[in-house]
């Protein structure tokens, strides 16, 4: 089944941004006319505060910036990189768009699916890590180009992806 | 014409984001000589103007007569300069080496054009992906505030600008010029209808203008060297200036180069100072000429083919991002057709009836095609399907773009969608040897859009 | 409230011997259409619809100005009313001078523009569209409520192909299908075709925005956020502005199949703002309301507070007259009954005389019905009458250009108050008769659910210590428990009539049915009583009461029928319009 975005799951606790956090959407406000021109970056101090985005932290973000929960909603499953649910300490986004597919970015999928035991989508029993297919990410001349979290490896190889994943899972 | 490096020029250099390094390379010299010289936001208008200078995002619009759209008379309005550093289009990455090794030629180029426009603030649209782009843009930005590049009254000049990095969040449509607003003002990256134009009303219902990266650095050297000697590079004046090309797929040396404007596709192919050849000496079979929304052109049509906005729409393609990505001889062209389809019905962002239900409906049809269940009609029906999808039936583009592969890719190499129905495999490639049905990878990608 | 005092309350006047008295016609009489008043020349473009030019305001869409020209361009996101998003692509036509198809809904209208609207392109193109569009759709049309009155249905038969190539698996919302979203609004988005009518009804008219995209591409969809519920005051008319399946509201459902519905045009009874409703029925059934068009009013809109009171128009209990005689209430044909109340009014009058009188009115019952009452107890000499409201939560309706508030209980106590039904000179009211400053020998009780307080036997108890109590009613309570006469009087559906709203504005209201006998409408049982006092004739009509108001009430003599027919007139005179909110 594909993956919609449709639900933006409770996380059971509230969402109160910690004050370093507070400060840095302040700074993000002063530099827009409007409030709601915040929200990818406020949504983006939200994911990195909590990893992901909760239903209570979307709702925190609308109350913050005088939108309605609805609107907030409209844009974070708009944008894939907004997670909707927990993810594994490390995010694997394999690039699958023509010059890494060219270059056999499904197999490095399929060596994920074997070593972690995790489809698309999921994340590993210990909570280290989710695989996640992802669309061009401008890495076509290393292909296949993979991110984990914030940051590039390319090109990698199933060797260098075994490598990868054994220092992560320490 | 001259092999010099303009826009790659500090490129590799160690310690190429710092400003002390930038400036020692002549860097913020033309910031000087327009903001302390005495040059009118006209002057710098007309001097892009007449270096031909095109957008090198895709559309290859001039981009000083948009510039020259902003009402003279902004009814108080302010107006805006957005960098669009959303490059999505597959096989572009360009503009991500540009902004992660020489920020500073970016910062520049938006503080030129910014003043050209009158523009007080301006933004930087950087897709989600690129975190180290947006960290040395912003560090870089940090600098040229503290050296007086940027903020208020600019060396001195009365003119002020501050420029802010705002990250995008993975979504490919926020490259167009009009969804890259709707999501710079917080909303779904669904593109806008036109008129209004931008330079009339864009972000915030102000007059815009959105820029490539790129772009906004070529403004830099023609201040610095004038319109003539960017004139001069390239092709012909329609086809000016230096140019960066993206080539990667089945090559030696994939990456990103700089070449006047106008460099033949097999210079770029084979050439010494480009990608080598191809990798294995295999032959080339297809090339995407600018991007995944470009028509693919066969071996035979890659001979004298200048890279450049009117050599390739003369191939009935388009120069788009540049974005060269080669295809050899092993490559199954109805699986290559497959994937681009499965990454613009991944990336439609849904408004247009056509775009939302066509795209989809390409790849699902693709995708039994390359699964060895498609019929003969389905060819005929994936060319009808595109074409009733774009040309005016949409509000954006995106569905034109859609289409330029399945339509290219079957108009070229038909006998190979042909094989696929009556053979139930790949004519070349890996999936020669074997059935195509069946695979788990293929069969979760089909379901990806269901 | 202070009563508005009729200029000349003196009885008598004959009826004007106006022209022939048209039933309502929409587009009749002097009346324009609500929506499309020609404005002055200065404010038009000249464009031509497949060569034929005409000229259109400026300042509307050129759906609306090909409407004008009597051209049909097939659409469903556009919305007069609503943001202008040219999403759906429907509505595609040729501009000249510009090669590829364009949108309609977001062409710039300008003066010379020149539209194809029949051209093989064009055809080719919505037909296009009109396959895209229903290649997802279940096509379950057999058990959708929505048929009959389906954009999808209508464009398909109008511009589609009837065909369709598309043999993939059909999209699916599973968990998104068959909900209720709401308090009213059923949700099945396997059949919506994503025209964001409803999103933006919720933004931009409700401005509560519960509804947004989720995901996008072809997965997209509507709803709300985390499931909560599309409540706002409006909330059915998402169901309303859903030009397909996908939203539908909850009490109409199945109910009865849309196109064996007559439609009558009326006025909403939930408050004083008045807004007009087509009264949906069927073999004398009311099953449901909708918004009836008229710009200075609703607009486009109805509260769901005020759409779902239509189920109050089948609620009955009182099927037959009665009158009581020593405490057994017996059923009585009206004649009789009516005889027995002119009786005892006779009596009074010969004895304690006309103070010995009251009669009360009510908000809910018609400018006529309230004007005939009041020219009764003029013709008896007695200034003992009086009309009452409840207040109740503010209403709030987004006309055209402004929001208007409600905050009564009933349609029309303005126009009861405008008829006359308040204390006359010297006279009493029903606040004196419960205060037991007054007590009247015979009260005549026009609409027994006059006031919430009808039910209160404490109130009741105060009006039983008449000699003699009548009453005309629909449902029983305490009140008509206790009544000497109940009169058996029809609902909202089952007469014509006028109201006036808030803004001072006079509204017709069409019968839907016709009671059944003995039932009538008050107006008659009034009439009835008052030929059996000597007053009036027995052939008077409303038009014909119509016609003795405009003759007499300040204010009311521009409130000819033809007037009526277009989208009701504010009173002559009265131009308070309420603040915008």
């Amino acid at each position: 089944m594909s993956h919609r975005r449709y639900s933006v799951e409770e996380s059971g606790s509230p969402a109160e941004f910690p004050p370093e956090a507070r400060l840095r959407i302040d700074r993000i406000l002063a530099r827009y006319p409007t409030k709601q021109a915040a929200l990818l970056p406020v949504l983006w101090v939200a994911q990195e505060t909590w990893g992901w985005i909760s239903k209570e932290a979307a709702e925190e973000v609308a109350r913050i910036l005088d939108l309605t929960p609805a609107h907030v909603d409209g844009v974070l499953t708009f944008y894939t990189m907004y997670n909707l649910h927990p993810v594994g300490k490390s995010l694997i986004q394999v690039c699958t768009s023509l010059s890494c597919h060219l270059a056999g970015a499904e197999s490095l999928i399929e060596h994920c699916r074997k070593r972690l035991g995790v489809g698309l989508e999921e994340t590993s029993a210990d909570g280290k890590f989710t695989v996640v297919e992802v669309e061009c990410i401008a890495g076509c001349d290393r292909a296949p180009s993979i991110m984990i979290n914030d940051t590039y490896y390319e090109p990698v190889d199933e060797k260098k992806l075994d490598g990868l994943l054994d220092q992560l899972s320490k | 014409m001259s092999d010099e490096k303009v826009l790659l020029a500090r490129v590799g250099k160690e310690n190429s984001r710092a400003i002390r390094g930038y400036v020692e390379d002549g860097g913020y010299k033309a910031l000087r000589t327009v903001l302390t010289g005495g040059w009118t936001p006209e002057k710098v208008t007309e001097e892009v103007k007449k270096a031909g200078l095109r957008g090198r995002g895709g559309a290859g619009f001039p981009t000083g007569v948009k510039w020259g759209f902003v009402p003279k008379d902004t009814k108080g309005k302010p107006v805006y300069l957005l960098c669009n550093a959303d490059e999505s289009e597959p096989g572009t990455f360009k503009d991500r080496l540009l902004m992660e090794e020489d920020p500073h030629l970016l910062i520049e180029g938006m503080i030129l054009s910014a003043y050209a426009l009158r523009c007080r603030t301006a933004y930087i649209y950087i897709r989600g992906e690129f975190y180290l782009g947006a960290r040395v843009l912003d560090a870089a930005l940090d600098e040229a505030r503290q050296e007086g590049f940027l903020g208020e009254n600019i060396l001195g000049s009365g003119y002020s600008l501050d420029i802010w990095v705002h990250r995008g969040a993975g979504a490919y449509i926020c490259g167009e010029e009009t969804g890259l607003i709707e999501s710079l003002e917080g909303k779904r990256g669904q593109p806008r209808i036109k008129p209004p134009f931008p330079a009339v009303s864009g972000v915030f219902a102000a007059p815009t203008i959105v820029n490539n990266v790129e772009t906004l650095a070529c403004v830099v050297p023609i201040i610095n060297r004038g319109w003539e000697w960017f004139l001069k590079i390239g092709r012909n004046e329609k086809n000016s200036g230096p140019k960066l090309y993206c080539i990667s797929g089945a090559v030696n040396r994939g990456g990103v180069y700089e070449a006047p404007m106008g460099l033949q596709l097999k210079d770029l192919i084979f050439g010494d100072a480009y990608a080598r050849g191809m990798k294995g000496g295999r032959k080339v079979k297809a090339v995407i000429p600018g991007g995944a929304s470009a028509a693919m052109l066969t071996a035979d049509e890659i001979e004298d083919c200048p890279l450049d906005f009117d050599g390739l729409a003369a191939k009935k393609s388009m120069l788009g991002s540049a974005a060269i990505i080669v295809m050899n001889e092993d490559t199954c062209i109805v699986n290559a057709a497959q994937n681009l389809t499965k990454f613009f019905a991944h990336e439609s962002c849904g408004q247009c009836t056509p775009c939302r239900e066509g795209t989809p409906w390409l790849n699902r049809v693709v995708s039994r095609i390359e699964e060895g269940e498609g019929r003969m009609e389905d060819i005929d029906l994936l060319e009808r399907i595109s074409n009733q999808m774009a040309n005016g039936m949409t509000i954006c583009v995106f569905a034109d773009a859609a289409i330029a592969p399945v339509l290219s890719s079957i108009g070229k190499f038909r006998d190979e969608f042909r094989y696929h129905v009556t053979e139930k495999r790949c004519m070349v490639g890996p999936g020669a040897n074997r059935s195509v049905a069946g695979s788990p990878v293929r069969a979760a990608k089909a379901l990806v859009t269901a | 409230m202070s009563a508005a005092d009729p200029k000349s309350p003196a009885g008598g006047a004959d009826p004007k011997p106006g022209g022939p008295v048209s039933p309502a016609n929409p587009s009749g009489g002097a009346g324009t259409p609500p929506g499309a008043a020609p404005p002055p020349a200065k404010d038009t473009f000249t464009v031509l619809f497949d060569g034929a030019p005409i000229e259109v305001p400026k300042n509307i869409n050129l759906i609306e100005a090909a409407k004008l020209a009597g051209i049909e361009i097939p659409h469903f996101c556009f919305h007069p009313r609503l943001t202008v998003v040219g999403q759906c692509r429907m509505c595609l036509v040729e501009v000249d001078g510009i090669p590829k198809i364009q949108a309609a809904c977001t062409t710039p209208l300008k003066d010379g523009l020149s539209i194809q609207t029949k051209t093989e392109k064009v055809v080719q193109s919505r037909a296009a569209n009109m396959e895209f569009l229903l290649i997802n759709h279940p096509l379950d049309c057999p058990i959708c409520d929505q048929a009959g009155e389906c954009k999808l249905q209508d464009n398909s038969f109008g511009y589609g192909d009837q065909k369709s190539e598309y043999d993939e698996k059909k999209r699916q919302y599973p968990g998104f299908d068959r909900t209720l979203i709401g308090p009213h609004v059923i949700a099945d988005m396997t059949r919506c075709i994503q025209c964001t009518r409803c999103i933006r009804f919720c933004q931009e008219i409700a401005g509560t925005g519960e509804l947004t995209f989720l995901d996008r591409g072809g997965r997209t969809l509507v709803w709300t956020h985390d499931g909560k519920p599309l409540a706002n005051d409006w909330s059915a008319c998402a169901a309303d502005v859903c030009p397909v399946g996908a939203l539908t509201a909850r009490e109409f459902r199945f109910r009865r199949r849309v196109w064996y519905l007559e439609k009558t045009p009326s006025v909403c009874p939930g408050c004083n703002i008045g807004c007009n409703v087509s009264i949906e029925s069927k073999d004398s059934t009311v099953y449901r309301f909708l918004p009836r068009l008229n710009p200075e009013v609703n607009d486009y809109w109805l509260c769901d507070y005020g759409r779902f009171s239509s189920e109050t128009l089948n609620q009955r209990d009182i099927e037959k007259a009665a009158i009581r005689e020593k405490g057994e209430a017996a059923a009585a044909i009206v004649p009789l009954a009516i005889q027995r109340i002119a009786a005892e009014i006779s009596t009074t009058i010969d004895g304690a005389g006309p103070k010995g009188l009251f009669f009360l009115g009510s908000a809910n019952l018609s400018n006529e019905e309230n004007f005939l009452l009041r020219k009764l107890a003029d013709h008896l000499g007695c200034s003992n009458r009086d009309a009452v409201v409840d207040k109740s939560r503010v209403r709030r309706m987004k006309s055209k250009t402004e929001w208007l508030e409600g905050d009564h209980a009933a349609a029309n106590f303005a126009g009861a108050q405008d008829m006359g039904m308040a204390p006359g000179p010297g006279g009493f009211g029903l606040e004196d008769i419960l205060a037991g400053k007054a007590s009247p020998e015979v009260v005549f009780v026009a609409d027994a659910a006059f006031a919430a307080r009808a039910d209160d036997p404490a109130v009741v108890a105060i009006l039983r210590r008449a000699r003699f109590l009548a009453v005309a009613g629909t449902r029983e309570n305490s009140l008509t428990r206790a009544a000497d006469v109940v009169l058996p009087a029809s609902s909202l559906a089952e007469k014509e009539g006028t109201f006036t709203n808030v803004q001072g504005r006079v509204q017709r209201f069409d019968r839907a049915f016709l009671p059944r006998p003995p039932i009538r409408a008050a107006w008659e049982l009034i009439l009835l009583l008052a030929e059996a006092l000597r007053y009036g004739d027995r052939d008077w009509k409303p038009a014909d009461l119509r016609r003795l108001i405009q003759a007499e009430v300040h204010g009311y003599d521009h409130v000819t029928e033809s007037e009526l027919a277009g989208g009701g007139l504010l009173k002559k005179g009265l131009f308070v319009k309420t603040g915008a909110v």
